[in-house]
């Protein structure tokens, strides 16, 4: 491989002269879509975070009055009304805090603390913790996701009802119940395949920064190991985490879409893009009633487009020699 | 054959073993554990307990789950899945391999699509490298990536079925003018993925020495393109076939749902809805070991091209 050099010496000083962060930060401006699918993002996100402050309507409520039903979109209905004559605009709303919770969560225990911590351990200890779980993600990722996916929440649908009446007389969730055990359902079908990608990605790059001089020297001087982890390799490995982790949005977000879809997910009267989009799909309905489709299906697709481009932006500018596959 | 390539094929295919042997364990005790007992699925809820102690027994169910693995392991190495719980006049095999066949005939269809589609526009679009094209043309396609495939299905079926009526909506085998629309939408998100992973590539390649002197004495823009980039900067995309097969045996879930089409991912949607237990075990073996190989596929590829693996020296 050769490597291109850059044929202006003070093009180089110039561009080391500015802080790594600085120049991250500058690249990323002057690409206009990657900044376009941030602000989608943004707003996206703040709608979820606020949906009830955001919702113009109540989304469960309820108005089966004859022509109430599946009307377009009017002024007092911005897209229009479901089957039962609920707003949809606010069920689109509602659906976005249903996949702004989980990819939260996924996040946070998939790619945080599972990616990167298993992947900061195994590159920095290597030996057998390294071998450990990097064969437990080997095994993991032989198995086909989705399948299994189906699989867990199938197997666990007999018991849902159980646990949901328990925790509704037992704890503090009360109505919400049903929706917090299904919810759970799919965060335990989908967290455990969610680290592996990251963990890899951080893994290789935390076994490359180990062999830094600046880190044998910290270990010399006798550095904890946490100390070590958290100082030194984090912030080598950082980058390259955001990139995986946002090139790996859009498919977190599709899981829990799918599962909906299927009627195996988050299911009514909860709102989710899934269940939405499943009540507005199939050629006839979409010929009488396009809305129902497209009120849901627009934002979402946006949604993984806008985590597409940005994953396709951080690979160009933080990462531009290995390129992600999908 | 190149040094060390033998020895590195055989250890990677070694070590596939212990890999599948963890996988069905895993799979195995999970579904057997899981709430819900087999003989709900074949007498409903309310039955004699003689007649789902037979039932227990003809299955096997009654023994401990350990000894049901082997039994099950053996019965595997002979060839036979289990009876299906569905329709209990079928084997697992006789149920799943013309499914197979059906999904697998599909997918490769599309993934030749595709990979056409994305070879054409990663070499475009880093051709156009430096103008407002190149953005453009891999935008294009993540934005048809972007779309959820239960939404392009609807919309394609009403375009195309309700309103053009140019193809029907059911499913008519291989030789109908149906087959048209899946086709599209197994092919069509793939593409972004191939076309950016070509396109870097293709950059990487254009700046090579070689193409410099290609270009230097003389050859016109059409040869240096064909001959000396595009050749070289493709080789690596054997190892994205090798990781497409899984999903193109493995078949599409939704898409054979939602237009019908007798395959494997339709079959393991209903064995799941069940549940038919012997079926999805088999599935999901299935699905594994198509995973593994196609992995240690890959792993050979990149030994043949990079030797610096096979011989177990520090990768760059």
């Amino acid at each position: 491989m050769s490597t291109a050099i850059a044929a202006d010496p003070l093009a180089i000083e110039a561009r080391a002269a500015a802080s790594p962060r600085r120049r991250f930060f500058r690249q990323l401006l002057r690409k206009k879509l990657a900044m376009l699918a941030i602000v989608y993002l943004a707003i996206f996100y703040t709608c979820g975070i606020f949906a009830p402050l955001i919702a113009p309507h109540d989304p469960y409520e309820q108005n089966l009055v004859p022509g109430a039903t599946r009307q377009g979109p009017s002024s007092e209905h911005w897209l229009g009304t479901d089957a039962l004559g609920r707003d949809l605009a606010s069920r689109v709303i509602y659906a976005a805090r249903t996949t702004v919770v989980f990819t939260v969560v996924v996040l946070i225990s998939g790619s945080l603390v599972l990616g990167l911590g298993l992947g900061l351990l195994a590159g920095y200890r290597g030996g057998w913790v390294d071998t450990l779980i990097m064969r437990v993600g080997e095994v993991l990722a032989g198995l086909p996701t989705l399948l299994l996916m189906l699989a867990i929440t199938a197997a666990f649908r007999t018991r849902i009802n159980d646990v949901a009446f328990w925790l509704q007389d037992n704890t503090f969730l009360g109505s919400d119940a049903r929706t917090f055990v299904k919810f759970s359902i799919i965060v335990f079908a989908t967290v455990p395949f969610a680290w592996i990608g990251t963990s890899r990605i951080v893994r290789s790059q935390a076994l490359a920064i180990r062999e830094e001089t600046y880190v044998l020297a910290a270990e010399a001087m006798g550095a904890s190991s946490w100390r070590i982890i958290t100082r030194h390799i984090l912030p080598g490995v950082l980058p390259l985490f955001v990139v995986g982790v946002s090139a790996g949005m859009a498919g977190t977000a599709g899981a829990e879409v799918t599962l909906s879809f299927l009627g195996l997910g988050i299911d009514p009267p909860t709102a989710s893009f899934g269940s939405l989009i499943a009540a507005g799909a199939g050629p006839q309905t979409f010929e009488r009633y396009p809305h129902l489709l497209l009120a849901p299906a627009i934002p979402v697709t946006l949604f993984f487009f806008a985590w597409n481009l940005l994953g396709d932006a951080l690979v160009d500018l933080l990462e531009p020699r290995t390129q992600a596959v999908r | 054959m190149a040094p060390g390539l033998a020895g590195y094929i055989v250890r990677r295919l070694l070590w596939a073993i212990p890999v599948l042997f963890a996988i069905s364990v895993i799979v195995f005790y999970m579904l057997r554990l899981a709430p819900g007992d087999p003989v709900d699925t074949l007498l409903g809820q309310r039955y004699q307990e003689e007649e789902a102690a037979l039932i227990r027994k003809k299955y096997g169910y009654d023994r401990p789950i350990h000894v049901q693995y082997v039994k099950y392991m053996q019965n595997l190495l002979r060839g036979d899945l289990g009876i299906s719980t569905r329709h209990q006049n079928f084997t697992v095999s006789e149920i799943i391999l013309p499914k197979i066949w059906v999904s697998a005939r599909l997918g490769f269809i599309a993934l030749v699509i595709s990979f056409f589609l994305g070879i054409a526009a990663g070499i475009y679009a880093a051709l156009a490298r430096g103008t407002f094209l190149d953005p453009l043309t891999i935008s294009f396609w993540l934005a048809i990536d972007a779309v959820p495939i239960f939404v392009a299905i609807p919309f394609l079926q009403w375009l195309f079925a309700v309103r053009l009526d140019l193809v029907g909506l059911g499913w008519q085998g291989f030789t109908s003018a149906n087959i048209i629309l899946p086709i599209l939408v197994l092919s069509l998100p793939g593409t972004a993925g191939i076309a950016r992973f070509v396109r870097a590539s293709v950059i990487s390649v254009m700046k090579e020495d070689y193409v410099r002197t290609a270009r230097a004495k003389g050859l016109p823009e059409r040869i240096v393109v064909i001959r000396h980039i595009a050749r070289n900067a493709l080789l690596p995309l054997i190892t994205i076939i090798g990781l497409s097969l899984p999903g193109v045996a493995g078949g599409s879930l939704i898409v054979e749902q939602l237009f019908g089409i007798p395959g494997i991912g339709a079959e393991s949607f209903e064995a799941v809805l069940a549940p038919d237990f012997d079926v999805i075990l088999a599935l999901v073996l299935f699905g594994s070991v198509l995973f593994v190989l196609a992995n240690i596929l890959i792993d050979i590829l990149y030994a043949v091209i990079d030797p610096r693996i096979r011989l177990g020296t520090q990768r760059g």
